[in-house]
Order: C-alpha cells, then sequence, then structure tokens
C-alpha cells in the first residue's frame, strides 16, 4: 500500500488544473507554488521509506527515497521553482503544462525503485520537454522537435527493450546497481545484451560523445523559458540513472573524459551562444560521468554535488544568455556585443553563473567539481586527471570568458536593449545568490549528498593551484585576442556528428534509392525494349505487309486451302 | 506612445553608465596590464607555500598556470583549424534548422532603452 504521496503527483494534479487558470499572474503564482508544495514534501520524506504498487502482476516501486534520489529530486524542485519564476510572463499554456509535466517525470523517476517505472518517467520526460521547443511554433523548431523526440523515445525504447531482456533473465525488475559486461560482444547472454540495451539508453539521455547531438541541435531551438527548463532536467536524470545503476563502471571515466573535452573545441568556434552553453553543459555532464565511473564514495559525492551546482550555474547562464536574446532578438555572438551599459544586472548575473561554471573559489563549481577532479588524482587516474585540468581551463575559456565577453562587451554591437523585467532579474538574482552561497558556506549542499565528505576545499595548494589555471586560460584569451588571432563569431553552423543522419546518411539512402531505381528502370527498359523489337521484327516479317505475306500470293493461299481440303476429303472417303 | 529620441548615456540604468568607464581603451589596457600583473604574481606565490602534491608533474613551478597557458591556447588554435574544414553557412540546414531563422517575436519582448 501507498503510505506516502509521491511528489511527482502534485505536479501531474498541477498540469491538469493549469489550463483552467486563466493565463496571467494568478496562474504564474500557482506554477511557482507547485515546486515548493513539492520540494517541501520531498524535504518531509524520510529516507528509507518505499511505496508500492501493483501493476499487470508486477510490483511497482514508486517511491525508494535514499539520499541519492532526495538530492536530484530536491534540486530538481529547486529549478522547476527558478524556470517559473523566470517565466513568468509566460502566458503559453502548452509551455506551462509541458513545463510541469516535465519536472514531474523527472522527480517521478529519481524516486522510482524499478525499471518499468522508470521507463515511463523516462518517456514521460521525453513527450513533455518536446513541447518546449514546438512552442517555437516555427519549422526550423518543428523540425529540431522531430529528430528530438526520434531521439528520446528511441532512448526509451532501448531501455524497455533492455528492460525486458533483463527480466527474463533474471526475473527481477529492480533498478539496482548492474555490472556491465565487457566481453565480446558475440559471447553476450541475453541478459547482458539487456544491460548493454539500458546503459546504452541512459547514455543517450546523458548526451555520451556521438550520441550528443539532440543536446545541441535541441536547446537553441527551445523558446526563451524552455531552454531554461530543459537545461535542468533530461541529462541530470541520465546522471542520476547511471549513477544508480553503473557507479565504478571503468568504461564512464573514459567515455566522461571524452565528453568533457570534444565539446569545448566546438564551443569556442560556435557562434549561437545557447549552443555555446549546450556544449560546454555536455563538457560538465562528463565530469559527472567521470565521477560516476571512479565510483568511490569521494566521486559520487562530487557528483552529486556537481549536478546540484551545475544546474543552478547552467540554469543562471542560460537564463542571462535567454533575457538577452529576449530583448534583443538573437543569442548570436557575431550580433551582440557591449550590452553591459545597458543590461548590467544581467552582465553581472551572466558574469557570476560564468564564474561558478568555471569553478572559481568562492563560486560553486569550485567545491563540486574539486571533489572529482581530486578523486580522479587520489585513484591515480593521471592523464583522466590531466584531461579534467584541460577541460576546467577550457570551460572557463569558451563559458566563462566568451559568453560574458561577446555577449556583453567586445565590439559594441549598437544594441541598447532594456534591461531584463524584473521577474527574470529576480530568478536570475536568486540563483546568482545560490551559485555564491554554495561556493562560500559548502556544508549545507555537503550535508545532502549520498555519503559523508571528508573533504577541505579551501587549502591554500587547491585555491592557488585553481587560480593558475584559470588565470593561464585567461591570460591565453587576452593574448591571443590582444594579437587578433582569437577567432572571431562568425554567422556559421559547424558540422558536428549530427551531420551524419541530418545530411550523410541521407544523401547515401537518396544514392542507393537512385541506384536501385535506376538499374531498375534500365533492366525493365532493356526487357521491353527487346520485346517491342521482336514484336516489331514479327510484323515486319509476318505482317501483311512483310516479305513473309508478300512472298505468298493469295492465289498460292487458295491453292493451298483447296489442296487441303482435297487431302482431307480424301482421308475421310477412305477412313 | 513615447516619440523615439537618439540614446545617450541619459536614457542607460545608472550602474550601466557607471560601467560606461570600461569604454575606454586606456582602461582596457590597464585591464590587460592587470592580468599580466595577476599572472605574474600567481606564479611567484608557487614559491612561497608548500604544494600538497598527489601527481609528480603538480610539483613543477607554475604547472598549473602554464598549463591552463598552453592548452587553451592550442585549444583555440586547434578549433580555428577545425573551422576550416567544419564551417558552413547558416542556412546550410535550413530550412529543417532553427540556426538561420528569426527567432518568432512572440516569445520576444524586444525593447530598447529609447523606446
Amino acid at each position: 500500500m501507498i503510505d506516502i504521496f509521491p511528489p511527482f503527483v502534485i505536479y501531474i494534479i498541477a498540469a491538469l488544473i493549469v489550463p483552467f487558470i486563466p493565463a496571467g499572474r494568478l496562474r504564474s503564482t500557482f506554477m511557482l507554488v507547485i515546486p515548493v508544495v513539492g520540494a517541501w514534501m520531498i524535504w518531509n520524506t524520510p529516507t528509507g521509506l518505499s511505496a508500492v504498487v501493483p501493476f499487470f502482476g508486477f510490483d511497482l516501486t514508486l517511491m525508494r527515497v535514499d539520499k541519492l534520489a532526495t538530492i536530484f529530486a530536491l534540486v530538481f524542485s529547486l529549478a522547476a521553482f527558478l524556470a517559473n519564476l523566470y517565466a513568468w510572463h509566460l502566458r503559453d499554456t502548452m509551455q506551462q503544462v509541458a513545463a510541469l509535466l516535465y519536472a514531474g517525470s523527472a522527480i517521478g523517476a529519481v524516486f522510482v525503485g524499478d525499471l518499468i517505472s522508470l521507463f515511463f518517467f523516462w518517456e514521460g520526460t521525453a513527450i513533455a520537454s518536446v513541447f518546449l521547443i514546438w512552442a517555437r511554433r516555427t519549422e526550423g523548431a518543428f523540425w529540431t522537435g522531430m529528430r528530438y523526440l526520434i531521439i528520446q523515445i528511441g532512448s526509451g525504447v532501448i531501455l524497455i527493450a533492455g528492460v525486458a531482456l533483463y527480466y527474463a533473465s533474471t526475473g527481477s525488475i529492480g533498478f539496482e546497481a548492474m555490472t556491465l559486461p565487457m566481453t565480446s560482444p558475440i559471447t553476450w547472454s541475453a541478459l547482458e545484451l539487456g544491460i548493454w540495451m539500458i546503459f546504452l539508453s541512459f547514455g543517450i539521455k546523458c548526451a555520451f560523445p556521438l550520441l550528443h547531438n539532440w543536446l545541441q541541435d535541441a536547446y537553441p531551438a527551445a523558446t526563451v523559458t524552455g531552454t531554461v527548463v530543459l537545461s535542468a532536467f533530461t541529462t541530470k536524470l541520465a546522471v542520476y540513472a547511471l549513477a544508480r545503476g553503473f557507479a565504478g563502471t571503468e568504461i564512464l571515466i573514459y567515455i566522461g573524459a571524452i565528453m568533457t573535452l570534444f565539446p569545448i573545441f566546438y564551443a569556442v568556434i560556435e557562434n549561437d551562444l545557447r549552443r555555446v552553453l549546450a556544449y560546454s553543459l555536455n563538457n560538465q555532464l562528463g565530469f559527472m560521468v567521470v565521477g560516476i565511473g571512479i565510483g568511490t564514495e569521494l566521486a559520487l559525492n562530487g557528483t552529486a554535488a556537481h549536478a546540484f551546482a551545475h544546474i543552478l550555474y547552467k540554469a543562471l547562464l542560460f537564463m542571462s544568455v535567454g533575457a538577452v536574446l529576449f530583448r534583443t532578438g538573437t543569442a548570436k555572438g557575431s550580433e551582440l556585443g557591449g550590452l553591459y551599459k545597458t543590461m548590467p544586472l544581467t552582465m553581472i548575473f551572466c558574469c557570476v553563473g560564468a564564474a561558478s561554471i568555471s569553478a572559481f573559489p568562492l563560486f560553486s563549481g569550485f567545491v563540486t567539481k574539486s571533489l572529482i577532479v581530486s578523486a580522479a588524482s587520489k585513484e591515480h587516474y593521471y592523464i583522466i586527471w590531466g584531461i579534467l585540468l584541460f577541460a576546467s581551463a577550457g570551460v572557463f575559456h569558451h563559458s566563462g570568458i566568451k559568453i560574458p565577453y561577446f555577449a556583453f562587451f567586445a565590439h559594441d554591437s549598437g544594441k541598447r536593449p532594456k534591461e531584463a523585467p524584473t521577474h527574470m532579474l529576480l530568478a536570475m538574482g536568486i540563483t546568482a545568490f545560490l551559485c555564491i552561497a554554495v561556493g562560500v558556506f559548502p556544508a549545507p549542499l555537503y550535508e545532502l549528498l549520498p555519503y559523508e565528505v571528508n573533504y577541505e576545499n579551501y587549502t591554500t595548494t587547491h585555491v592557488i593551484t585553481q587560480l593558475q589555471l584559470l588565470m593561464g586560460s585567461a591570460l591565453a584569451f587576452t593574448v591571443l585576442t590582444v594579437y587578433k588571432i582569437y577567432p572571431p563569431e562568425l554567422k556559421s553552423v559547424n558540422l558536428d556528428f549530427d551531420w551524419t543522419y541530418r545530411r550523410f546518411l541521407p544523401a547515401v539512402l537518396r544514392y542507393i534509392t537512385f541506384l536501385v531505381s535506376a538499374t531498375f528502370g534500365i533492366v525493365t527498359g532493356a526487357i521491353n525494349a527487346s520485346a517491342a523489337r521482336m514484336v516489331h521484327r514479327l510484323h515486319h516479317s509476318h505482317g501483311p505487309d512483310g516479305s513473309r505475306a508478300a512472298s505468298w500470293p493469295s492465289g498460292a493461299m487458295v491453292l493451298s486451302i483447296a489442296a487441303l481440303l482435297g487431302l482431307a476429303l480424301f482421308v475421310i472417303f477412305f477412313s | 506612445m513615447a516619440k523615439k529620441h537618439k540614446e545617450t548615456p541619459e536614457d542607460y540604468p545608472a550602474l550601466g553608465r557607471w560601467l560606461m568607464f570600461l569604454d575606454d581603451p586606456k582602461v582596457i589596457k590597464r585591464i590587460v596590464y592587470g592580468i599580466y600583473a595577476i599572472c605574474a604574481a600567481l606564479f611567484v606565490m608557487d614559491f612561497f607555500y608548500h604544494k600538497k602534491a598527489y601527481v609528480e608533474i603538480e610539483n613543477y613551478m607554475g604547472f598549473y598556470m602554464i598549463y591552463g597557458f598552453i592548452m587553451c591556447a592550442a585549444l583555440v588554435i586547434c578549433a580555428k583549424v577545425m573551422r576550416v574544414f567544419l564551417m558552413r553557412a547558416e542556412t546550410y540546414y535550413s530550412p529543417k534548422d532553427t540556426e538561420s531563422e528569426m527567432h518568432p517575436d512572440h516569445d520576444l519582448s524586444k525593447e530598447s532603452v529609447n523606446d
């Protein structure tokens, strides 16, 4: 029996009520109250509790409360509150319902204790979130949404297929730690294949390398407020799922390291600042994935803490760039610049987000990312440690400096937009405050982590080395900019792996279609032509004007018929 | 509707007006020298405290700064080279992409200070 009320239910009920509240302040207030109520419920749910409901012969565990689930659920609630505050002006029922269902699905997913319930919420996040992209209501957004939906639903389908194999082999649907088999695929049993499929479906949502393009494709295509909502849930749900199912899986260390690395190159040359943020989101996920792969208590604490801090500073960055887009109509570096004069508060909040993602001391990233980087060096993954350092320096370069620099400084674009509206400033202000609060007083966050934290952040070595790393990165930016080596922002599209399925594979498919239809055309054409030629030839030789017809005059025909009749008469007479 | 006039710094928020010193090339030069000075100071600081290192390479003087500088410079140069191969026109994927679209007005509230 259910003895606790799952918090996601609140969101679903709210989503059903929202359309009946007239769009306006009342509805916007309602949208703010729901995450607060949800968070209050989560806060007051004691750990260790569980709620099970029967479903077609399965026992679905809708609530499995432990610290790992609680910290993700709390930060999801916080993100929902901040995003709804940021979207106070919104009068779009579709987006508001989608945002509530999306947040509810994500919160539902982190509490489930079985893989079937996980699948429902997994698809719930996919279906609800696509409306935040479609809400842009343009042709481009429609197609982008379709691509996003295909990939997200695909992830869910792979998940449920994996779960079916897993259940068939083990008889269990429990969502517990799994061991990823590292043997050759040829030797896999059904169970091993099932586990790999579950892993792959998590990997798609977590934007693993080569499975990542949906993220950079979809997030910049959403509405101003939609992107802020999108940035919080899907990928962090995947991080949670990996932490729950595959903690300590070594391959994740290498996957994560690649994830921290390659998006930063794209981020440097990308023009759309919301896409730059999507690339850096991918890079930050890499740190969390490395933490999961290392799998020690320190590393898993690091992953949970970093997810918490990341949701806040990433939301803050998307909010500030969103505010610029909201006021100017563009988020492209090539068309922005000099906005600090008229949007100074947005600029300051953006800088707080930038400092937090860059892990400057006294900002949130510093006290969370360091747990993961330290875990890497303590477990003797020195190359990984070096990659993480590079990625840390790189993230300061493209998110920490590039975003504020090209939006608010650089060359003056002549744009003089008004400061962001009050509710946006308030949302950014609260988020910025939280980013600094976590950085200065990490203890309350550490209290929420799954394991006890014995880690001293603010040591002389740590502060100075981190400042050195970041200032080295800043120096590179300064020198390259002063000497005009730094690549200017250009209106462009940069080809990424999605080129394979947006251009290359369709082109291959078109080529194959052409080849098959051409071959078919040639073969059938040849058969038809030869048949036609034969008919023509027969007609030519045996037709009324044919040579054969000409050599048999009608007199000869009459004679031969007379001979034939005579023969017949002769035969009949004597038989 | 108020009559539009050419915007002047009086239209800016007070904080923005105050920050306008950042436009001065002299100030920019000072900021650049400031960054050099901070870097030099941080580099030198390595001589004055005991570094608790887990990895051998950390013990080299100024390792973090040199690493940050070199790797970031390399990052930018690599990215620049990548552009040669990967950059396409904004309309490359259009119309099935939002890159070349205008952001629709229903989602915006475009206002400038002189409105």
